[in-house]
């Protein structure tokens, strides 16, 4: 089971990176209403591209009859770089994942082999967990990939909050009928829905906490549940983050993502 | 002549002495000619109809392909289409059609699962678009750049799809790197076997290049013939021309098939022959009872001068003009039977099975003329030479020894 499993740790940096990028937006833009949808995550992204960040995380996965955690530490650079490194449980330890745009390579220390993911393994889940290796290549597909509408602004806790329905494009590689985004002014996003074609809710992914670190507001605690299996989710926790750190140009390469030099 | 000519007379009114043994064994003749015919047109359209589906499922009487991708069918092995000389050979006479066609290994998904498929980019102009599948629901591709996708009923089951809405393709580029594309459920097709309708998707040719950037560069090139057997001389000619690429017919693309086929062929023959055994038992035994009854009469014969030789021929005549009757009977049967289900015999009660090898629910005969030649043939022979032992030993018989016999 070891190398099946793996690329989904890549689909967590997926989410990460989506909120991350959420999160590292400045505060000037709140300030700037009405924003368009569009622009609201462009400028969000914009402001992602070459930034750095450092986090350590755990995921906790949760079925009807068990649960696990893993505890894991990443690093990302702009919007397309990022890597992942499993730190627990021990037999997991050491697996890691890179990231280079939509290109995607699993390293497992028990087989000491890198492997690069191939389409075929793209739609597969990670242990069982609500999150797809699709699901993670795909940080700028939100925004090349959609027609964007703010469709509602809502007041929740003395924040202001907007609500995006994002419709894919006809030949876009998205499944959804539409996505709805719930983005709060200080660019904390609360929600993301995927509705499948039909105008069902077939998953979410929401925000259960929002904690300040490192000087700005993220969302140390998010679910992604499917609709139709109530007992089953998988939540990420940021334990620890860090914003614009210093990260060597050889970190995210295959050579590192074989023999960690960390940084 | 004088002598051949009374010789029949005599062999013709012995034949009718026992009326009732002669006509037993007629209706036995007959019935086993019957079955012979009769079951190898029956071997012979079951095996049509295999080689229908099977070039249908293939598709096509002859593919090209690059020598690695029957190995590997990825992306990676891809060919650039047919150049000047190959077209000229395409062109010839032997040739019905053909179509060149995309076929890479993808994934496909919808919201809620996702299964690997065949993908196959077809440009709907050309011969088997849909290889021989019937589209059941919404339209077929319009042009090889059609931008809708075609899929299975079952597919569309199991994705939770259907009609109307899109799924997700993915495969590989040749440089490994994952592409993928939103596809529009433009059509369903249903097929005979459930495998295909759950693992083939179709959609435009020239979408799919340049979802794979392959540029004008295809996977394989399917060739109709109008000849389904004899297809050695076609591929020959065409790997010649086209020296970079493997060139198979059929029977060695599906060896399954191809085997299948040549057991059937074999085991006509077997099956003539069983039968006719248990023919021929029944043909010396009614014989020598023949002789044996008129012992007497053949030494008598004899001493009135009859040659030995004389009585032979008689009695081969004898067996000959049985067996004649008999071929006679059961070949009138074969044709009074085969039209009376000449539109197609209906097993569906066990078209499951018969799916599962290959072939379809409606059994159609086809009668051949050599088939028939061979089965009439064997019968005449092998009677003659059974009944040439008795009607020797006839022969040898002591005209004195035989007329004290009582």
């Amino acid at each position: 089971m070891g190398i099946p499993r793996l690329p989904a740790f890549a689909a967590l940096m997926g989410r990460i990176c989506l909120l991350a990028l959420v999160a590292l937006t400045p505060h000037t833009y709140a300030t700037q209403t009405p924003l368009d949808a569009r622009a609201l995550l462009q400028a969000a992204m914009d402001h992602w591209r070459g930034q750095t960040s450092q986090a350590t995380m755990s995921m906790i996965i949760k079925r009807p009859d068990w649960r696990r955690t893993m505890t894991m530490q990443s690093w990302t650079r702009g919007e397309k770089l990022s890597l992942v490194r499993v730190l627990e449980p021990k037999k997991d330890a050491g697996n890691g994942t890179l990231l280079n745009d939509q290109q995607m390579w699993t390293y497992s220390p028990k087989i000491n082999r890198i492997i690069k993911i191939p389409s075929s393994m793209m739609n597969q889940s990670w242990m069982g967990s609500d999150f797809s290796n699709k699901d993670i290549s795909k940080s700028t597909d939100i925004l090349d990939q959609y027609e964007h509408q703010l469709t509602a602004v809502e007041e929740r806790d003395g924040h202001k909050v907007y609500v995006i329905t994002a419709i894919p494009h006809e030949e876009a590689a998205v499944v959804w009928g539409k996505e709805v985004l719930l983005i709060r002014d200080d660019y904390v996003m609360l929600e993301e829905q995927f509705w499948d074609q039909d105008g069902e809710l077939v998953k979410t992914m929401t925000t259960l906490e929002i904690r300040e670190l490192d000087g700005r507001p993220v969302a140390t605690r998010m679910r992604m549940q499917k609709r139709d299996y109530p007992d089953e989710w998988t939540e990420m926790l940021i334990r620890d983050i860090d914003f614009d750190v210093e990260l060597g140009n050889n970190l995210f390469t295959l050579s590192n993502l074989r023999n960690p030099r960390q940084r | 002549m004088k002598q051949l000519q009374t010789l029949s007379t005599l062999a013709w009114r012995n034949l009718w002495r026992n009326y009732r043994r002669t006509l037993i064994m007629t209706s036995a003749i007959a019935l086993g000619v019957w079955a012979m015919i009769f079951m190898t047109a029956m071997l012979r359209g079951m095996m049509a109809d295999m080689i229908t589906q099977g070039v249908n499922n293939l598709p096509g009487h002859i593919q090209l392909h690059h020598p690695e991708y029957r190995a590997d069918p990825s992306i990676v092995n891809r060919f650039a289409p047919p150049g000047d000389e190959l077209l000229e050979q395409l062109n010839q006479a032997d040739i019905k059609s053909w179509s060149a066609r995309v076929r890479v290994p993808a994934v496909i998904a919808s919201e809620r699962a996702s299964r690997g498929v065949n993908l196959i980019g077809v440009d709907p102009a050309e011969p088997l678009p849909l290889d021989g599948n019937l589209l059941k629901d919404g339209r077929s591709l319009e042009t090889e750049s059609d931008r809708g996708l075609i899929m299975g009923a079952k597919l569309a089951e199991r994705l939770e799809t259907r009609l109307g809405k899109r799924v997700v393709l993915m495969s590989q580029d040749p440089d490994n790197n994952v592409v993928d594309r939103g596809f529009r459920v433009v059509g369903i097709f249903e097929s005979e076997l459930s495998a295909t309708e759950e693992n083939q998707v179709y959609a435009g040719r020239a979408t799919l290049q340049k979802m794979l950037r392959m540029d004008q560069k295809i996977s394989e090139l399917v060739i109709l013939t109008e000849e389904q057997r004899l297809l050695q001389p076609t591929v020959e000619r065409l790997a010649q021309s086209a020296p970079h690429l493997e060139v198979l017919p059929w029977y060695e693309l599906d060896r399954f098939l191809g085997t299948s086929v040549e057991t059937f062929d074999g085991f006509s023959m077997v099956f003539i022959v069983v039968i006719f055994l248990a023919l021929s038992f029944g043909l010396v035994n009614t014989l020598v009872m023949a002789i044996f009854e008129r012992t007497r009469e053949i030494g008598l014969m004899q001493a009135l001068g009859m040659t030995p030789a004389s009585i032979c021929v008689q009695i081969l005549l004898e067996a000959m003009m049985l067996l004649l009757i008999g071929l006679l009977v059961g070949n009138a049967l074969v044709l009074l039977s085969l039209h009376s289900i000449k539109d197609g015999l209906d097993i569906s009660g066990v078209a499951e099975g018969m799916a599962l090898m290959g072939a379809g629910s409606v059994l159609k005969p086809a009668l051949h003329t050599l088939d028939v030649i061979r089965a009439n043939g064997v019968v005449l022979v092998l009677g003659i030479v059974a009944c040439a032992l008795p009607a020797w030993q006839a022969s040898r018989l002591d005209p004195i020894t035989t007329m004290n016999h009582t």
